[in-house]
Order: structure tokens, then C-alpha cells, then sequence
């Protein structure tokens, strides 16, 4: 997961706080996950811990809100590292559904009709994307393809997925 | 309402079994998509639907009459006016400027021209393509083509229209095009809409998924 690269790149134009660092990022990825409190203060915590931000404000008394970060030179470098590197093909929201239907089929339940339930569930979230507007912005579209363009990958996948299911059923009643 | 019903519908060519008992119902106003593996008997369907094809067994309905039951000209006369068809490509005269290909079902209905030729440039005004309207198909682009078909299957109106891959022929930015014009001008005619696709994205516009494998469904899911 690159969400210690995230946060570096949330904070490389100036010094937040973690509750900034999560508006930051959840406004990048409007149609993405949200951002978790708790993995934003690990991750800051980690960061500091490796020298890649450091604390420059904390107001007496207060709670880990009250703690504004900044990118250290190193950070920044990091960052530049990680920005010029290309991606691998990783492995993206397919994830969960091939976790639960690999245990459907191993604990016998019904993975033809978790399939089906799975590609509607699919098929909605890409009307509702569609419809929709994107924000006024020059990359909320590009992320809003981006999306898209891996759901329908997902459908390829289910689809091909449910064929094999079907023509096992047949070969083995 | 139910605007196109199929009963335990069978189809065969010679001795291969294309649809094997498949019944479905249409309601007014409804977008369907069907889906399925490349064989699963989707194009039949859409033809039996359509009257194109005459099932072997089971009957279909459009607006609430039985296809079989009714004489050869009246049931013509159903198909021309009552269900609106748009293929792949290749649906439209080659000779013919659009606004006559437009115009045709209607002229065919026994239309005057002037009000056959208004209605046809009102409807390529609705797909976006009147600046067209005198060009003949070969002078257009694929997805001005599949515009004007659209205005074709419409201008009659239509209770359902059955669309077979009508985004097949485009890329994905020209299909997503059709697809708004297709489901813009169903809605505003009121009709339901068919169609069959292999594509997620058409699929994901539709109210419901009717998926076909082997000539039977498979499944049928609410979206
Ligand atoms: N004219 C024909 N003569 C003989 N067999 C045919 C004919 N048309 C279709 N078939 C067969 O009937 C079955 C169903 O065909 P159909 O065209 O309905 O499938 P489809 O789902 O539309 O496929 P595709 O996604 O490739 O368009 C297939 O096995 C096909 O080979
Ligand atoms: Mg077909």
C-alpha cells in the first residue's frame, strides 16, 4: 500500500495536521476508500519514526490533533523517488471478492449466486459513478475512469469465473 | 403494463437447440440488458422477440398480442409500429439519404410524406445527427449511423425497442455516446428497452440483467 507515499505527498506543500492529511487525501480519491484515522496516525508515526517527516508544532496539552507534521529533505526525496517510479501491476479491489469466493467454494456454499449478487453489486456502483458528476477538477475524472475502467476489469473476471463454475457443474454433477 | 412477454420460448436451427425454454416479461418503460457468453443464444432471442424469428414452441407477445395468433399483415403491422429494432450496423439503405431512411417505416405505414419527413428530421434533431440529414449512410461516421438507426427504431413509436450489440460496432467513447442517445430517446418515447450486450458498461445503464447461457437464463438480477 502506498499510503505513507500519500501522506508524504499530502504534506509536501505544507506542514498539517493528521486531520488534514485525511481531508487531503479523501478529497484526491473522492470515489475511493476514505482514508482511516487511526492508519493516517500509524502511518505519521512511522514516517517520523524512519526521519521522513518530523513533529514542528504541538500544542501543550493536546491530543495527537494537535500535532502539525512536515516533510523532512529526506522525505522529499523519498517522495520524488516514488513519484518517478512506474507502478506493477498490483493487485486492486478483486481482492475481497476473490477471498469470499474462494471460501465459498471451499466451505460449499453458493458461489454462482454470490457471483451474480457480486457483478450487480458491480454493475450499480458503476451506474452510480456514472451518474454522478465529477468534481470540477483537473484529476477527480481521471480517478473516476480509473475506477471504472478496474470494475469493469473485475466484471471480465467474474464473468469468466462463473463460466468456469458452470462448466465444472456440468463435467462433475 | 407488459409491453413484450415470452413463454417458455424454443428456437432451433436444424438440429441445433438455440433457446431452450426462456420466458421473460418487459414492463413499460423498462431498460433490460441481456447478457451472456458468445453462443448463448442472445441474437435469437432478440429475433424471436422481434418476430423476425418464429419460435417452435412457446409464444411471444408484444403490447399484449400473441405474435402467432395474429394474420400474416397485422402482424407486419405490430412488428413495423410497435417494436423498434436497432443492430450492429448495416441496418440502414444504403441509397437512401437518412432523413428518408428515417422516414421509411412511416411511409411504409401508409404516412403522408411531408409529416413522415417531419417527424424523421425531428427525431435525427433528438440523436443529435439532423446536420446529416441529407447525407446518405456511406458519408457518415459509425456512431452518426447507429444515431440515425436509433431514430428509426423510435420514430414509429414504439412500446419496446430491441437493440442487439448497438454499441458493437464503436469504440468505447462513440459507444458510451450511443448508449446516452439510446437510453435518452427510449425514455422520452416511453419505450422499453432490449438490449443485448456483451459489454459491462451497457449492461450496468440497465434496470435489470437477464443473463443467457446455453439457450436457457441463467440468472435475472435487479440492478
Ligand atoms: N443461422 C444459423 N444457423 C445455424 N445455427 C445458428 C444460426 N444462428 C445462430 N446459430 C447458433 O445458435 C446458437 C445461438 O446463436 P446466437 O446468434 O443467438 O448467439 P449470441 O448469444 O447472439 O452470440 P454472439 O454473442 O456471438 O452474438 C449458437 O450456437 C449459434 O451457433
Ligand atoms: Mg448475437
Amino acid at each position: 500500500m502506498a499510503t505513507a507515499e500519500l501522506v508524504l505527498g499530502l504534506l509536501s506543500r505544507d506542514p498539517a495536521h493528521g486531520y488534514d492529511v485525511k481531508r487531503g487525501h479523501d478529497a484526491w480519491f473522492p470515489d475511493g476508500r476514505p482514508l482511516a484515522f487511526g492508519q493516517v496516525y500509524t502511518t505519521l508515526g512511522r514516517l517520523e519514526r524512519d526521519g521522513l517527516v518530523e513533529v514542528v508544532d504541538k500544542t501543550s496539552g493536546g491530543g495527537p490533533d494537535r500535532t502539525v507534521y512536515a516533510l523532512t529533505d529526506k522525505g522529499r526525496k523519498h517522495l520524488a523517488d516514488w513519484l518517478s517510479d512506474p507502478v506493477p501491476p498490483a493487485w486492486g479491489s478483486a481482492d475481497e471478492v476473490l477471498r469470499k469466493l474462494v471460501a465459498a467454494i471451499r466451505t460449499g456454499g453458493d458461489a454462482a449466486a454470490f457471483l451474480a449478487r457480486q457483478r450487480a453489486s458491480h454493475l450499480r456502483r458503476i451506474r452510480e459513478l456514472r451518474e454522478t458528476p465529477t468534481e470540477d477538477d483537473p484529476t477527480s475524472p481521471l480517478v473516476r475512469e480509473y475506477i471504472v475502467a478496474h470494475l469493469d476489469a473485475d466484471l471480465r473476471w467474474l464473468d469468466s469465473a462463473l463460466e468456469h463454475l458452470s462448466e465444472q457443474k456440468e463435467t462433475r454433477p | 403494463m407488459t409491453v413484450l412477454e415470452l413463454s417458455s420460448v424454443e428456437y432451433s436451427y436444424r438440429r441445433n437447440a438455440a433457446l431452450r425454454g426462456v420466458s421473460l416479461q418487459v414492463q413499460a418503460g423498462e431498460v433490460v440488458a441481456v447478457t451472456g457468453a458468445s453462443g448463448c443464444g442472445k441474437s435469437t432471442l432478440l429475433h424471436c422477440a422481434a418476430g423476425i424469428l418464429t419460435p417452435d414452441a412457446g409464444s411471444v407477445q408484444v403490447a399484449g398480442q400473441d405474435l402467432a395468433t395474429l394474420p400474416e399483415d397485422e402482424r407486419s403491422r405490430l412488428r413495423r409500429t410497435k417494436v423498434g429494432v436497432v443492430l450492429q450496423f448495416g441496418q440502414l439503405v444504403p441509397d437512401l439519404p437518412l432523413i428518408d431512411n428515417v422516414a421509411l417505416p412511416l411511409l411504409l405505414d401508409g404516412h403522408e410524406r411531408a409529416e413522415a419527413h417531419e417527424a424523421a428530421l425531428e427525431w435525427l434533431k433528438q440523436v443529435g445527427v439532423a446536420d446529416e440529414a441529407d447525407a446518405v449512410p456511406a458519408e457518415l461516421s459509425g456512431g452518426q449511423a447507429q444515431r440515425a438507426a436509433v431514430a428509426r427504431a423510435l420514430v414509429t413509436g414504439p412500446s419496446v425497442v430491441l437493440a442487439d450489440e448497438p454499441t458493437g460496432s464503436l469504440d468505447s467513447r462513440a459507444g458510451q455516446e450511443l448508449l446516452e442517445v439510446l437510453l435518452r430517446a427510449s425514455r422520452y418515447r416511453g419505450a422499453a428497452l432490449v438490449v443485448v450486450t456483451h459489454d459491462n458498461l451497457v449492461a450496468a445503464s440497465a434496470d435489470r440483467e437477464i443473463r443467457l447461457r446455453d439457450g436457457v437464463i441463467q440468472h435475472e438480477v435487479a440492478l
